[in-house]
């Protein structure tokens, strides 16, 4: 089953383009970012169930990764 | 006056009185509230050359039309005066509750002036406003002094409380509030421990006026309805600032030993994740707040309970000093807020201590016997109580960075990470020339909340040097700090991402005078302009001399981390400035020049 990676609208204001891909599961966070062509330092927050994850995460089967980006900082 | 308590608070500390004067109409429309009013009793009130921590300072601390409303965030309130830490000008925000209490005494404004010839704390309760002895609290701890009014007086009373560093006047010496609130950077707290005022003590049940209390509603409900829908709220809420120590580390912004990389080898430990894991039992949020960022821990190694650390003090304390655990970083925050100290300029002071000892520039004879290695975590809490008494080599490290580093010399002052003498918050700007940019260019010192520009270097290339970036920069200290005049938080638009616009509906519905972000960025960049024209009217020769970074950023690349071998250039750090100025409308010694003052209206305000 592919797993799903959505950008919020943060990251959209950043990149443009689409706010939802369908992924294959078994490869990072980092690399699908990589091959989807959206660079991963742009990506601050990665939560997974709402619980954040490193880009080191292993995307699973069925996950819905979602993606946010700080764009004011504190 | 609609959206206005009405009243400003006089105390003269001097000879114990105190007056309250209408909320002048004309400042109201001009500067709105909160910071605005800050500078402008500023320039009018204090005279040039004053001591900081002498009687002509005052301590200005004002809430804005937003304040103690139902609007997310309204909980902020503005303490401004002249900083000890740079003598030049200081504006601190506070959350909490304090703000909400003020307003409804029916006050904007308390300005304290002069010097107590004892210790007193100030006592309001609605109209009953009195000095109170209080030398039966010196000495105490901020959190002993906020518990023991709150068991006298109830849990309605809100206090602002200086600790041990706030009487011995450490020019970083902050303002502690609700357990774990402060007013924290520029020595806020210093000057209220010159005035020998311990405390703030205040309650008020008045309301405010509004002037369309259905539209107010209406704006209030779609401010609440945009923080809940937000996509980032849960995280957010379960994280608070610790979202972004991964982030930073990944990026090479985190301070890492004394800011000597951006990239902390054991940073994994730090991450927002673990410490939810280890130590945070709940949220805790300032008024009105719908995305609590507090996150109130209990620290069993060390056995005692603090809000925090967020995101600052985890830079300073822990990667900044070389200390990946997450437990003991939560101590030194305890022990900063229990002595009224700035985590962020404590945490920098003694990573600079640290490099000095690392460098052999001191020894065990300098330092009080400690071993000043990074990642001394005993020698970081005797350090930090130091500081605060002033005691031993404490003494010296309590001056700041600037002022320790010229006294010291042997090439220290390369590697005290600071602007106008306050010490850089927590982000590296090895190579991010925007964020750079903004530390430079802050209005109080090497602060990042006016304008925080990183996620901005990364998009459009972080070493360029372009027009649009010192835009951005100007940009954000025009808008953002416009939150500390509306008497509001900035964190539901920065990092909920709600549209700034439904701000304007709700200003409009409670002061009954519509203002378009246009004109609020307008107000911005009148203050912004004011607070430049405070720092060349306080120090002689002021300039581009004062904006420039410490020279580790253009002149030592890291050896490690995501930003390993990457610098700024000199001559870049020059552009940016250059461009910068031009874009101010500024000369090319950083002045604002006579035109732009005439064309901002404020040439009446500096006359
Ligand atoms: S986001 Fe944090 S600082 Fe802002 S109002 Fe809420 S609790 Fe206070």
């Amino acid at each position: 089953m592919p797993a799903t990676l959505r950008l919020g609208a943060s990251l959209r204001i950043l990149i443009g383009g689409q706010d939802e891909f369908t992924v294959e599961p078994g490869r990072s966070v980092r690399d699908t970012l990589v091959s989807l062509g959206i660079k991963p330092e742009l990506v601050a927050m990665v939560s997974v169930k709402d619980e954040m994850q490193t880009k080191d995460y292993v995307i699973q089967e069925g996950d819905t990764v979602r993606l946010l980006a700080v764009v004011g900082g504190g | 006056m609609n959206g206005y308590g009405g009243k400003i608070l006089r105390v003269n500390l001097t000879d114990g009185t105190v007056s309250k004067d209408p909320t002048p109409a004309d400042v109201a429309r001009d500067f709105i509230g909160g910071r605005g009013f800050g500078i402008y009793f500023l320039l009018k009130e204090v005279p040039k050359g004053a001591d900081p921590l002498g009687p002509e300072n005052k301590l200005i601390i004002s809430s804005g039309p937003i304040s103690g409303m139902l609007i997310p965030g309204g909980g902020k309130c503005d303490w401004t005066t002249k900083a000890p830490l740079t003598g030049g000008y200081a504006s601190a925000s506070m959350g909490g509750h304090f703000t909400a209490e003020m307003r409804y005494a029916g006050l904007d404004s308390i300005i304290l002036e002069g010097i107590s010839p004892k210790p007193v704390y100030l006592f309001i309760d609605d109209d009953k406003i009195e000095l109170r002895d209080a030398s039966d609290l010196w000495g105490k701890s901020t959190f002993a002094v906020e518990k023991q009014f709150k068991e006298k007086l109830g849990e309605e009373f809100q206090v602002a409380v200086i600790g041990v560093g706030g009487e011995n006047m450490v020019p970083y010496a902050c303002i502690n509030h609700d357990y774990g609130r402060q007013a924290g950077r520029g020595g806020v707290g210093a000057v209220m421990g010159s005035k020998k005022v311990k405390a703030i003590v205040l309650h008020g049940t008045k309301s405010i006026p509004v002037a369309d209390k259905d539209a107010y509603r209406k704006a209030g409900m779609a401010l609440y309805k945009a923080c809940k829908d937000a996509e980032g709220l849960k995280e957010w809420t379960r994280y608070g600032t610790t979202i972004v120590v991964s982030w930073c580390d990944e990026v090479g912004a985190l301070p890492t030993r004394n800011f000597s990389a951006g990239s902390f080898e054991n940073g994994k430990n730090l991450y927002g994740p673990v410490m939810r894991e280890k130590i945070v039992i709940t949220d805790k949020g300032c008024f009105g707040c719908p995305c609590p960022c507090g996150k109130y821990s209990r620290n069993k190694k060390y056995d005692n309970y603090v809000e925090g650390p967020e995101y600052e003090t985890i830079g300073l304390m822990g990667s900044n000093l070389g200390i990946d655990d997450i437990e003991a970083v939560a101590h030194a925050n305890l022990l900063c807020d229990e002595l009224g100290i700035d985590t962020i300029s404590a945490g920098n002071a003694i990573g600079w201590a640290m490099e000095c000892y690392e460098k052999g520039i001191f020894t065990k004879k300098d330092t009080d016997g400690l071993d000043l290695k990074f990642g001394n975590i005993e020698a970081t809490f005797t350090l930090i109580e130091k500081i605060a008494r002033r005691e031993g080599f404490g003494a010296l490290l309590a001056e700041g960075v600037k002022r320790a580093s010229k006294k010291v010399g042997k090439g220290s002052e390369k590697f005290a990470i600071q602007v106008k003498g306050m010490e850089q918050s927590g982000y590296a700007t090895h190579n991010a020339t925007a964020m750079l940019l903004a530390y430079m260019t802050c209005d109080v010192g090497a602060h990042h909340n006016r304008s925080w520009a990183i996620t901005y270097d990364l998009q459009v290339g972080r070493e360029k040097v372009v027009p649009e970036k010192v835009a951005r920069v100007i940009w954000l200290q025009n808008f953002r700090p416009m939150f500390d005049v509306l008497g509001g938080c900035r964190l539901q638009w920065v990092e909920l991402g709600i549209d700034r616009d439904l701000y304007v509906p709700a200003l409009e519905a409670i002061t009954g005078v519509h203002r378009s972000w246009e004109d609020l960025d307008k107000v911005g960049e009148r203050i912004w302009n004011l607070t430049r024209l405070y720092w060349a009217r306080e120090n002689e020769g002021f300039g581009r001399a004062w904006d420039m970074p410490s020279p580790r950023f253009y002149e030592e690349a890291p050896t490690s981390g995501a930003t390993k071998g990457q610098i700024t250039k000199f001559e870049d750090v020059n552009r940016l400035l250059d461009m910068y100025y031009e874009q101010r409308g500024w000369t090319s010694d950083g002045l604002p020049k006579p035109e732009t003052i005439a064309s901002l209206g404020l040439s009446a305000v500096v006359a």
